[in-house]
């Protein structure tokens, strides 16, 4: 490269037009404004490397998706369990066979509902008085409490769920203690 | 300029790359405001990441493909501006401050040379990055950095001998 030495140090000594001032004070906006797109440059934002970027991100959503999935089959697993061990609240429907009492053994994985939830909501609540109960010295504070509550139970496997509400009405007595 | 991005004040940063990256933009972009508007987003868009000295190149090939996405955006209005404009000359801003004839001379024959030479040189000479900076801005070989910069100087010597 000694060839050129010369021609490189007149190169280096032929300096390049120099930016403008303005420019300055326009890189200075563009770094305080914090905001994407806030660049006053007329090009859209773009980085040469984006792919990578792109690539990156791709990958990690795949990950989570395959986690989710993961999770949700297990998760579905457990509530299998479950169903199979809590006998209370499945499903029988009225076959055929049951009537000829030969009878189904067992029903499919697809018949069971397990509780999924249960509310109750009181929408009245009456004050009867005091009263006493038989041989009882103490007095009794009579409450009559009008309900109404709902129980509910899915099927996981199919997703179907059932539910049933019903008005109930409950007393209770709650002693009462002079000072 | 052996570290851009280890200086904690952007500015002086900023001032001591400016005109090697606006003499770098100009090799697309006719004028000097175009150019001044493609450096100004490459820089921020390079400050706000905060990239190392590692990754210098990237502020270079920021600027070269915000240049040549402003060439493509730039041709399709000019073609829709053509009739126009048709019998405008296009401002040619002088991209070097030349003072007597023989840098005047020396400038033009640097305007002369083929786009790749010449692309390669103004990152060599006017922004000090090395072969395998400029491998990474350019996204060509070491080897083809190397050549295109000496095929460069070998043109600009023939160019300016005395005929």
């Amino acid at each position: 490269m000694n060839d050129f030495s010369e021609l490189e140090n007149e190169l280096r000594n032929l300096r390049p037009a120099r930016p403008s001032p303005i420019l300055f004070e326009r890189v200075e906006e563009a770094l305080m404004d914090s905001g994407a797109g806030a660049s006053p440059a007329r090009q859209p934002e773009r980085l040469p490397y984006n792919w990578f970027s792109l690539g990156i991100g791709l990958a990690a959503a795949a990950v989570l998706v395959l986690f989710a999935a993961i999770s949700l089959e297990r998760r579905q697993e457990r509530r299998e369990k479950i169903a199979q061990i809590s006998p209370a609240p499945e499903k029988r429907p009225i076959l055929p066979a049951q009537r000829d009492g030969i009878g189904v053994r067992g029903s499919t994985s697809s018949n069971r509902f397990i509780p999924a939830g249960a509310t109750q909501v009181v929408y009245n609540t009456r004050d009867e008085g005091l009263q006493f109960a038989r041989g009882s010295e103490q007095p009794l504070r009579r409450l009559r409490y009008q309900t109404h509550q709902t129980w509910q139970w899915r099927n996981p496997t199919t997703g179907a769920s059932l539910r049933v509400s019903y008005p109930s009405e409950e007393v209770v007595l709650i002693p009462v203690s002079g000072q | 300029m052996d570290n851009v991005a280890s200086h904690e004040d952007w500015k002086s940063c900023f001032s001591e790359v400016a005109p090697g990256l606006l003499l770098f933009a100009r090799q697309w972009v006719q004028s000097a405001a175009d150019a001044e508007d493609v450096v100004q987003e490459a820089f921020v868009k390079f400050w706000r990441r905060n990239h190392s000295i590692e990754s210098r190149a990237l502020l270079y090939a920021a600027v070269r493909s915000i240049a040549l996405d402003f060439i493509r955006r730039d041709r399709r209005r000019a073609r829709r501006e053509a009739s126009a404009f048709a019998e405008a000359e296009p401002a040619m801003e002088p991209q070097f401050e030349w003072e007597d004839e023989t840098q005047s001379a020396l400038a033009a024959a640097v305007g002369s040379l083929p786009h790749d030479q010449r692309e390669v040189l103004v990152l060599k000479i006017w922004n000090e990055l090395t072969f395998s900076e400029i491998a990474g801005a350019l996204r060509i070989s070491q080897n083809t950095a190397a050549s295109r910069y000496r095929y460069a100087l070998a043109n600009l010597k023939k160019s300016l001998q005395p005929q």
